[in-house]
């Protein structure tokens, strides 16, 4: 379950980068400030997947990192029940001098996983990614797909209770990306809680049953999938009145 | 400032599985595509070593400073000084170069800078058998402390994890804290009593600004392990401790104010 609770996200702008850790102990000296997020509050119960939509810049991957622990929020919490598995810049934390298996284990320790967990998932994922001798092989021989199904196969096979999934689905080429839909697809059933953002309207009406639409860091719409997409088309389609950042 | 501590302290304390394995893991981080591996780190230390002798050797032959070989006295000043050096270049750049951790996992950052440190120790650990040989060859075994060994090794420990803390977090912050403390690197190198004695400095205003610098007591401190009646005051293992515990203290406070913007900003 996720609980966010009228989340608040502030970016703050400088000229010059000292200036943040004069910002930091007496918040004076920023340039600029960015309201990314204005007060979101929203629940996501097991079972659920929850699609996110909204244009470039409205705040989607933010909140998705706050809920995943990776940035903080200004003002607000966020209440969440379980172990998050996030599904965002896949290939981040692989050291492309380690070969794909080694990589596996040292993300997964990274990520807080023990050893022996690390090798009881090691077999599936070796299947999964399809990778054959390349997973012997140092990461940086490998395509930028490749890694990223590296990344995509460890952050499902570690076992999370919430998946945060942030436009990743179009990984690798066809056959994988229905395999990795297929597999996603078994997690949604699985019971999970499932926070969903992508461009792509059949991705949204295939495996969501509630959208929420961010528009300028504040929640448009939440509830109906096809509601919130007509919302969202219409938007769109008014030229002129998005804010463009 | 003490909400900050513990806060660290916390943190150590709940990831300390995680610190070691990551330790253990970043030692071959550099060597790694290399077909020896960790031995190039070694072979480099041992290059070093022998560049410093020679150097030594030409400059002012087998003389005695502070009255002792000075083959020993470099070897006795590299012990630590191996660790401090990559703590300066190497550790301080613990969050920086971390950024795809920072960025885009779930991670206690504050336990980054301490991960460096401790896989500095863990590679260090052959070149300090090293030169624990060659001082052993050289006859300085039989005034070898095993005590004051532990106490010196804990104190040099601790100084490169509360100095890191500090250090990480400003030169994650900005590219010209970066370079302005490459430079002071570069002073504190040479103002250090690696290859020359502090004797040789007659203004005691000198002495006490060299003897400002923590690290000056460690240094002479590994020389103390191997030469009886080589003891430091009082007096200034007090003003060791409570200067790193303050700097400690900074660090802590520092990590604990930045943690939550460090991925945001880099």
């Amino acid at each position: 379950m996720i609980v966010v609770k009228d989340v608040c996200k502030t970016y703050v702008l400088f000229d010059k980068d000292w200036k943040i850790l004069q910002w930091v102990f007496t918040h004076k000296g920023y340039q600029s400030r960015r309201e990314v997020l204005n007060h979101i509050s929203f629940t996501v119960k097991d079972s659920e997947v929850v699609g996110l939509i909204g244009i470039n810049g409205a705040g989607k991957s933010t909140l998705m990192k706050i809920i995943a622990g990776i940035t903080f929020p200004t003002a607000g919490h966020i209440q969440v029940n379980g172990k998050v598995g996030s599904l965002i810049n896949l290939s981040a934390g692989f050291n492309p001098d380690y070969t794909g298996r080694k990589n596996i284990y040292y993300k997964g320790t990274i990520m807080g996983m023990g050893k022996s967990e690390i090798d009881s998932i090691i077999g599936d994922i070796e299947e999964f990614v399809e990778l054959g001798e390349y997973f012997d092989r140092p990461v940086r021989m490998y395509s930028s797909g490749m890694s990223a199904r590296l990344g995509f196969a460890l952050a499902v096979y570690c076992n999370p209770d919430i998946l945060i999934v942030d436009e990743v689905l179009a990984v690798g080429d066809k056959s994988f990306q229905n395999k990795s839909r297929a597999k996603i697809m078994e997690l949604f059933k699985a019971g999970k809680a499932v926070l969903f953002s992508s461009h792509s309207d059949v991705l949204i009406r295939q495996f969501c049953n509630r959208i929420i639409y961010i528009r300028d860091g504040k929640i448009a719409y939440d509830g109906d999938v096809e509601e919130g997409l007509k919302l969202y088309n219409e938007d769109i389609s008014k030229k002129g009145t998005r804010k463009a950042y | 400032m003490f909400k900050a501590i513990g806060f660290i302290l916390k943190e150590h304390r709940e990831n300390y599985r995680q610190i070691i394995k990551m330790a253990l893991i970043n030692t071959e981080k550099q060597t790694v595509r290399s077909s020896l591996g960790i031995l190039w780190t070694y072979f480099h230390d041992i290059v070093y070593i022998l560049v410093f002798i020679m150097f030594r050797l030409l400059i002012s032959g087998f003389g005695k400073i502070d009255g002792m070989n000075s083959i020993v006295y470099l070897l006795t000043g590299l012990i630590p000084w191996f660790f401090i050096s990559d703590m300066l270049n190497q550790g301080s750049r613990a969050i920086l170069s971390n950024k795809g951790i920072v960025q885009s996992i779930r991670f206690p950052i504050t336990i980054l800078p301490t991960i460096e440190v401790l896989s500095i120790v863990f590679r260090r650990f052959f070149t300090f058998f090293i030169l624990l040989i060659a001082l052993t060859l050289f006859g300085y075994l039989k005034c070898f402390s095993v005590v004051l060994f532990f106490y010196y090794f804990i104190a040099l420990v601790y100084l490169m994890v509360s100095m890191n803390l500090l250090l990480s977090a400003f030169v994650a912050v900005s590219e010209d804290f970066h370079q302005l403390y490459l430079a002071i690197v570069r002073v504190i190198i040479y103002s250090l009593p690696i290859m020359w004695s502090y004797d040789k400095v007659d203004s005691t205003l000198i002495h006490i600004l060299l003897r400002i610098n923590p690290m000056v007591y460690v240094i002479r401190g590994f020389r103390n392990v191997f030469v009886q009646g080589m003891t430091q005051n009082i007096g200034y293992s007090a003003y060791f401790w409570i200067s790193i515990t303050a700097v400690f203290a900074l660090g802590c406070y520092a990590q604990y104010k930045l943690r939550k913007h460090y991925a945001d900003f880099i």
